[in-house]
């Protein structure tokens, strides 16, 4: 794997998370492909004799599992001026790490797993950290490279927050 | 100033009074009456553990809680359902982790006690250290609840013997829960899997919300609904033909037009399939059903189901203490949807409700900061409002329940905390008073002649 490549990767990861960390879904948006798949299953915690897909089966429940138009939608919410529970801002930072990028058959498409900490705070004190792994394809465009597929494995079975404002 | 004290003394007559139409804040903050309605409430009433749909086959089991009480809820042999304590008789430990899952024993990891898919001790590890006569294993098997019933594939238990029959609890709420549970042929199913999260809120606030509080949504949910829609913001409500209907603590408040709540679903492919079963639909149910289905509605089973019909979240919300519970929820979907609509239901909702989602988000924040004002020892004292529409009350042909014309009303939830009242301040079930006398006892609750009053 060629280093330029991989530090490519890296510096978009970052800047994939700072537009995150300042709410720049606009320009965020712009760094998914047409074609995206954003996937965040809903994971029961089971015995490991239990066979069943949790990760894999698009039909069972799942805190995202958006096309790019789905992605839109929710974030259109935030245009409205009437999302009261953003307003005052959450505080934001993301943290990547672990990252690795593996070759795929496809010339143009990279896979690239890495690890990530969300931090948020809001008004006086409300605050979590939510922490998992990520499994994304990025794809190389004219633009530079975009994200065409993200699998995030978030390591709760209850979610210790009251709701997701926020992108991993 | 003579600062009263809070004093516990199982009489909640001075906390509310719902004719006048006010609660005291210390109902959702008191660690006290918490406890008691745990004693009273939820060790008493039946509580909704699962759907038919989430343990199909015999070996199925998955882990819920009754109040705060672990229960695991197992398929047997017969296809029947036995529910019992999560918690080994032996020195307690908890004999299931899994949410979910399918096994022939639930075998205790502290001391290798086995337990049968019924809950029966069948056998220890190292049998042999008890001698003749320490133990009667008939009598050590995990606590079975104390009765188990089922209505149109929602599984409830209780650990009250004298709890009333689940028919009688649900009552005429019945009439409006079949279109929800049975609207088509071959009734519903939740979609695989389960979200679960943390709310700091006082379980009553969820419930209270989804059993009657239209008046939030349009101001509340403005930037999720013109999100999902395009811009446009929440269907106008409609005061003449919209209402609260509630009975035995159980509510359901909507509009008859039929497609509110299936348009803020943000789904057109939905819209049209429950379009086309309409007709089919006031078949079975009546013309004035068909029409409550997909309206803008929402409803509670008391103490602690809610569900959004025409949205199709369907949610539990399990007290964790006073200032916090667990909000699980799930997909309710129709058997005999093609797996495209089911598909894109169950997208819809987590976009809508779902953590993530864009009405979900908003309801949380709010719910935590009602809950955690009372912080304040003064805030605490002060009265909550709860005297919207309270003259509005009308007696009507069709539908039954304690009515209330308009939507916008706190009427359901005016009831609810009468039945939290009733059963706060009641010795046993005996004693637990009939605020409304039903129309359909013992009767059939489908058809379009079902709800109409006799004679
Ligand atoms: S606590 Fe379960 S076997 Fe001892
Ligand atoms: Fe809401």
């Amino acid at each position: 794997m060629n280093l330029e490549l991989i530090k490519t990767i890296e510096q978009t990861l970052y800047r994939e998370a700072r537009l995150l960390d300042q709410e720049r879904y606009k320009e965020w948006v712009g760094m998914l492909t047409e074609d995206i798949h954003y996937h965040m299953p809903g994971i029961e915690t089971r015995y490991r004799r239990d066979k069943t897909e949790q990760v894999h089966d698009l039909t069972r429940m799942a805190f995202y599992n958006d096309d790019l138009e789905d992605l839109k939608k929710r974030l259109r919410r935030l245009e409205t001026g009437t999302a009261w529970s953003e307003d005052p801002a959450t505080r934001y930072t993301h943290m990547i790490t672990n990252i690795e990028v593996v070759p795929t058959e496809k010339e143009d498409e990279v896979l690239v797993y890495s690890n990530f900490l969300a931090y948020r705070n809001r008004n006086e004190k409300d605050q979590d950290t939510l922490i998992g792994n990520r499994e994304d394809i990025w794809r190389k465009t004219a633009e530079g490279y975009k994200l065409a597929k993200r699998m995030i494995i978030l390591k709760q079975n209850v979610l210790l927050s009251k709701n997701l404002n926020v992108y991993l | 100033m003579k600062i009263e004290k809070f004093k516990d003394n199982g009489r909640y007559d001075s906390y509310m009074n719902l004719d006048e139409g006010w609660l005291d804040r210390r109902v959702f903050w008191e660690q006290s009456i918490y406890d008691r309605e745990m004693e009273q409430i939820f060790a008493r009433c039946w509580l909704f553990v699962a759907h038919d749909s989430q343990i199909p086959n015999p070996g199925d089991f998955l882990t819920t809680y009754m109040g705060e009480d672990g229960v695991i809820v197992c398929r047997q042999k017969d296809n029947s359902v036995k529910v019992f304590l999560n918690s080994c008789p032996h020195r307690g430990n908890k004999v299931s982790f899994a949410d979910a899952g399918n096994t022939r024993r639930f075998v205790c990891n502290y001391h290798g006690w086995g337990f049968g898919t019924d809950g029966a001790l069948m056998g220890m590890h190292e049998e042999y250290c008890y001698d003749a006569g320490d133990i009667d294993k008939s009598q050590w098997g995990l606590k079975q609840v104390a009765k188990v019933g089922n209505y149109k594939g929602l599984i409830f238990a209780t650990f009250d013997e004298e709890a009333p029959s689940l028919e009688n609890y649900l009552g005429d709420f019945r009439w409006y829960l079949d279109m929800l549970l049975d609207n088509e042929e071959g009734g519903t199913e939740l979609i695989g899997g389960c979200i679960k999260s943390v709310i700091g809120a006082n379980w009553k606030f969820g419930v209270e919300n989804f059993i009657g509080d239209a008046y939030h949504a349009g101001w509340t949910h403005d930037s999720g609904a013109r999100a999902m829609n395009n811009g446009l913001p929440f269907p106008p409500i409609d005061m003449k033909s919209s209402y609260h209907a509630s009975m035995n603590g159980h509510g359901w408040e909507f509009g008859t037009e039929g497609v509110g709540d299936l348009f803020l679903l943000g789904r057109p492919k939905v819209m049209e399939y429950y379009n086309k079963i309409r007709p089919k639909m006031a078949e079975r149910l009546g013309e004035m059903r068909s029409k409550i289905f997909g309206s803008v509605a929402s409803a509670s089973i008391f103490p602690n189901v809610s569900f959004l019909p025409g949205i199709s979240t369907f949610r539990q919300w399990m007290p964790k203490g006073p200032a916090q519970f667990e909000l699980r929820t799930w997909v309710i979907v129709n058997k005999n949807m093609p797996d495209d609509i089911k598909d894109d239901v169950t997208k819809g909702v987590m976009q809508t409700f779902g953590p993530g989602g864009a009405f979900e988000m908003d309801d949380g924040e709010n719910w935590e900061n009602c809950t955690q004002t009372n912080r304040g020892v003064v805030t605490r004292r002060e009265k909550l409002h709860y005297r919207s529409g309270i003259s509005r009350r009308i007696e009507h042909p069709e539908l039954p329940g304690i009515v209330y014309q308009g939507q916008y009303n706190d009427a359901n939830q005016r009831n609810m905390y009468q039945r939290w009242l009733d059963l706060m301040h009641a010795e046993s079930w005996k004693d637990v008073p009939e605020q409304y006398s039903p129309r359909l006892n013992g009767k059939e609750t489908m058809g379009p002649k079902a709800g109409f009053k006799a004679g």
